[in-house]
């Protein structure tokens, strides 16, 4: 029996963000990336085009991060060395975009100095030929000065620099205006303060074109429903022509998978879990392909054998087409 | 206990109290009386005193300042006489006194200005009485003048020994005749009855009697020697903040007299929750804060009467929110504030004035408008009543600025109405240099957008103490024009324009709206950033509520043929700046009408027409309420609303960006 489809009508889209910039662009990236652009909700081919498909940024730190050693093993030798670690997510495991966070800028921390921070990314920018996310370390004023040196040093690459938010946006969207760079705009799980967040962004002058909405996720098992709901508002608002909402998502897949015990605890604790190797991949590969279908385009992500599962997934979700 | 002396200065007063006794406490027994916000927990800092002689006991300096305490100050209600003390009282901590604005101040502004609310009668002419009467006496025609009580004069015959009726079935027979009473019967109470033989005889038996008048059954309430002066009513609007009592000629319809005041309860907190927690502490705590309002309305009675030659009253009506009509009954209030929310009754049983210890003839009638629910009581019922929303086809919105944001909607077949916990600020609570709309306060505000000078309207053009509702609702508008804050309220200290008048304090970012020099209490007074994120909270409550309600019955807001405001804080209120805060809807400027203190005006249309009355009981039937808690509609629109204007701009559309 023939069954005709029911298909909805949406009166807009997911904007476009153009991340990186080619030589002719004034900038050194050999890729450039398009996100955006959805004319449905994810993956329903049958009703709307589904332009670009979703990008994997993997993280790099400037400092040898804190994660679990199985993690960690994938990047045995380099993470003491962002440039090399980059390009081995870059070569190995064909990360899209490279996210460097600076987490050792910490004043509470390793405190590293601005200068260090630009030495850093500039190492990175020339290690590898994808187009970089720059993030501070959640200091608030330390950020504000990272990301306002580093867009001036890099000025010309068109970065993804992060994270404005209501109460401290800015400086860092200032930095954005003033060198050309795109940012990302967090909101904690909360699509009106989103929404408010890029007015006022885009009240300071920044073309909504350069804006990326971080709705801020939960990992699976830990409110990754309250971000699907929050992202799948995000989404709807967007095809109803809501352009205050209709920027592309970026989501911190792998934070947010790796934060909890599940993702963390050794095999012997819980022998009912199953191996520590699998489950480190499958928790942060599951959070993924739910924000996937929840709207997400931008994925940060750790674990290159979780990369290279949700690399395939994507792909045969586009093949599907 | 040891008893020691306190002196309170500027005042010059000196009391003897028990050692323990709050300061607060002690200065309220030598009749002044100190703000006190929080209702003397030590949480609000508005009763701060100086000490200048003597060591008080300190049990807490609350939230003063480091600044505060280094000149010797203390909160008055976390203070306690140990000894004998000196205590000097500044003028901001002093709850000023009958500077209620009885009168609808709209009358006192300029003509030109077109951007005001103002009912017509008040922008053309005149005194209140008149605006009071152009406004009403349309709906007392269309319901008919037949007062709540009534006087009449009666010549008996003599008794004979032939014609022997005893003394009340001769005045009850010619009653009857005049009265032409029909079926319904006349009553007489005990205490009349007992004085009855001689009144008569006293009068030679030409008497007036004056008599409560209701649909059951009318009842002597005071037999004197014939005259003919008429018989008095009062409205009261009992409000949690003020209280007005209106005298009224119950012949002429005539507002005599008018007088206005602080609610005495409020040393027990400034909103109806910190009342209902100390009125249910014990049944002494209840019995106590009734008689506080009790006398706060005697109060009023007493200067009334005073004035008019010691007339004597023959019945009132009162509006009140629901929980001031428990208290002023004494009705255990606890369950008002627990869920799920249930007031003690709806419709109130009319109580002799006696039973209450009311200024009014002992046998007198206290009618008290019914209510709804916990969170919409008889004051809005009674402005209801006044909209005459209820008789038309049109839906109108009515929208009861107070304390809280009571908000109600409808046409003749159907009403719905809602409270939104605003929260005191458009009343000035919540905001550091708030003050109700009276003398002193800043009620207009301009910002110049290249020099960010400020350019002030005070009431009364003295100099400014504080700022009022209207003027907080100026003053965002103008802040956010001059780009000084955000759409989310966040203050710009990188304003390009570099002005003395934009600073960070220690503990908070301000703009200086009148500079010391300039002002009554020698202080900067300044608009912080919190209470820009207060009165953004406090108008995103009440605009979430007015769309809650229309998403309830699924009503368009340009549905809505007429929207009626009421408050105290609506006499000055500029449509333009409120739908540029995203207070009110965005709709024309004609749409809008305002009608000042909606519930004193229902009660004196109750007071002369027994119909308006009736309705009014109709009307507390007819409502529906909705409780905004149940249910995520609230919520989520109050946090879309928490911007300037709001989240979503299609909402504003003649607000440019």
């Amino acid at each position: 029996m023939p069954v005709t489809l029911v298909k909805e009508r949406y009166t807009g889209k997911v904007s476009e963000v153009v991340l990186g910039a080619n030589s002719e662009q004034g900038g050194t990236r050999t890729s450039v990336i398009t996100v955006g652009g959805d004319c449905t909700l994810p993956f329903l081919h049958f009703e709307g085009k589904i332009k670009n498909r979703a990008v994997i940024a993997m993280e790099v730190n400037d400092i040898n991060p804190s994660w679990n050693e199985v993690t960690k093993a994938g990047f045995s030798g380099v993470l003491d060395n962002p440039a090399a670690w980059a390009q081995k997510c870059v070569n190995e495991f064909r990360a899209d975009l490279i996210y460097l966070k600076f987490i050792g800028a910490d004043p509470e921390g390793e405190n590293r100095s601005l200068d260090d921070c630009v030495r850093i990314a500039k190492e990175v920018l020339a290690a590898v030929g994808v187009p970089l996310i720059i993030c501070g370390c959640d200091d608030p004023e330390k950020d504000n000065e990272i990301i306002a040196a580093v867009a001036e040093a890099c000025a010309g690459e068109n970065l993804l620099l992060g994270s404005a938010e209501q109460d401290n946006y800015k400086s860092i969207v200032a930095a954005a205006m003033v060198h050309k760079h795109n940012i990302i705009a967090r909101s904690p799980l909360d699509i009106n303060i989103c929404k408010q967040l890029n007015i006022l962004i885009n009240e300071m002058g920044l073309p909504l074109n350069r804006i990326v909405i971080d709705p801020m996720i939960g990992g699976l098992g830990f409110g990754i429903e309250y971000a699907y709901s929050i992202m799948e508002r995000v989404r709807l608002g967007s095809l109803s022509n809501d352009k205050m909402l209709s920027m592309p998502m970026i989501c911190t897949v792998g934070y947010e998978a790796n934060r909890p015990k599940e993702a963390n605890a050794l095999t012997a604790e819980f022998p009912g879990w199953g191996e520590l190797e699998d489950r480190v991949v499958l928790w942060e590969a599951l959070t993924a392909s739910a924000l996937l279908q929840a709207g997400a385009s931008i994925l940060l992500m750790r674990n290159p054998a979780a990369v290279k599962l949700i690399k395939t997934h994507i792909a045969d979700l586009i093949a599907a087409n | 206990m040891p008893r020691s002396t306190v002196k309170f200065l500027p005042d010059n007063l000196t009391i003897e109290v028990e050692n323990g006794t709050s300061l607060l406490q002690a200065a309220f027994m030598a009749g002044i009386n100190i703000v006190s916000s929080c209702g003397g927990k030590g949480t609000c800092g508005a009763c701060a005193v100086a000490v200048s002689a003597g060591r008080p006991g300190i049990t807490c300096r609350g939230n003063l300042t480091s600044e505060q305490i280094a000149q010797g100050m203390y909160l008055s209600c976390q203070t306690l006489v140990a000894e004998d003390l000196t205590i000097e009282i500044p003028p901001e901590s002093r709850l000023r006194e009958h500077q209620i604005l009885t009168v609808d101040r709209g009358a006192a502004l300029e003509k030109t200005d077109v951007d005001r609310i103002g009912t017509p009668e008040l922008q053309t002419d005149g005194s209140e009485e008149e605006c009071l009467k152009e406004n009403e006496e349309d709906l007392l025609l269309k319901y008919g003048q037949h007062p709540l009580a009534t006087k009449v004069r009666v010549r008996l015959t003599e008794p004979t020994l032939t014609d022997n009726t005893g003394d009340w079935a001769r005045l009850s027979m010619e009653l009857r005749k005049i009265l032409q009473s029909g079926d319904k019967p006349i009553n007489i109470p005990l205490s009349v009855l007992q004085t009855l033989p001689k009144s008569l005889r006293n009068a030679n038996w030409d008497v007036s009697v004056t008599l409560s008048d209701l649909d059951t059954a009318y009842t002597v309430i005071k037999v004197e020697d014939g005259n003919n002066c008429p018989a008095y009513g009062l409205a009261i609007d009992i409000g949690t903040t003020t209280v007005i009592v209106c005298l009224v000629d119950l012949s002429t319809g005539y507002i005599v007299d008018k007088q206005g005041t602080f609610n005495q309860q409020a040393k027990y907190g400034d909103d109806v929750i910190s009342r209902i927690v100390y009125a249910a502490e014990s049944p002494e705590n209840t019995q106590n804060i009734q008689q506080l309002i009790i006398d706060t309305v005697n109060g009023l009675i007493d200067t009334i009467l005073k004035k008019q030659n010691n007339i004597e009253v023959a019945t009132a009506v009162v509006a009140g929110n629901t929980t001031m009509a428990q208290l002023f009954l004494g009705v255990d209030p606890r369950y008002i504030r627990l869920e799920p929310y249930i007031p003690a009754m709806n419709d109130i049983p009319s109580v002799a004035a006696r039973e209450i210890g009311l200024h009014l003839l002992p046998e007198g009638l206290v009618h008290i408008f019914p209510s709804v629910a916990s969170y919409i009581g008889g004051d809005i019922v009674s402005g209801t009543l006044v909209t005459n929303m209820a008789n038309k086809e049109d839906i109108v919105l009515f929208i009861d600025i107070g304390t809280n944001g009571e908000i109600v909607l409808g046409n003749k077949d159907w009403l719905v109405s809602c409270a939104s916990s605003a929260g005191p600020c458009f009343e000035g609570g919540g905001i550091t240099f708030g003050m109700r709309a009276m003398p002193g306060a800043i009620e207009r505000i301009m910002i110049d957008q290249a020099t960010l000078e400020v350019n002030c309207k005070v009431i009364d053009n003295i100099s400014p103490g504080g700022i009022c509702g209207s003027g907080l609702v100026d003053c965002l508008a103008e802040l956010l024009n001059a780009g000084i804050i955000d759409r989310a309220g966040n203050f710009q200290l990188d304003h390009p324009v570099v002005s003395e008048r934009l600073k960070a304090m220690p503990d908070n970012k301000v703009f200086v709206l009148a500079w010391a020099h300039q002002t009554e209490g020698n202080k900067d007074i300044v608009i912080t950033e919190n209470d820009v994120k207060n009165i953004i909270r406090a108008k995103g409550a009440i605009y979430a509520g007015i769309r809650s309600l229309l998403k309830a019955v699924d009503v368009e807001i340009d549905m809505i043929s007429r929207i009626v405001i009421a408050g105290g804080f609506g006499n000055y209120l500029s449509i333009n700046d409120s739908v540029k805060i995203g207070l009110l809807p965005d709709l024309s400027q004609e749409k809008y009408h305002y009608i000042g203190n909606s519930s004193v005006k229902g009660a004196r249309l109750a007071l002369l027409s027994q119909n308006a009355w009736h309705e009014a009981l109709e009307l507390s039937r007819k409502m529906t309420y909705i409780e905004l808690s149940v249910g995520t509609t609230f919520m989520d629109e109050f946090v879309s609303a928490m911007f300037l204007p709001h989240t979503d701009f299609l909402l504003f559309p003649s607000v440019k960006k």
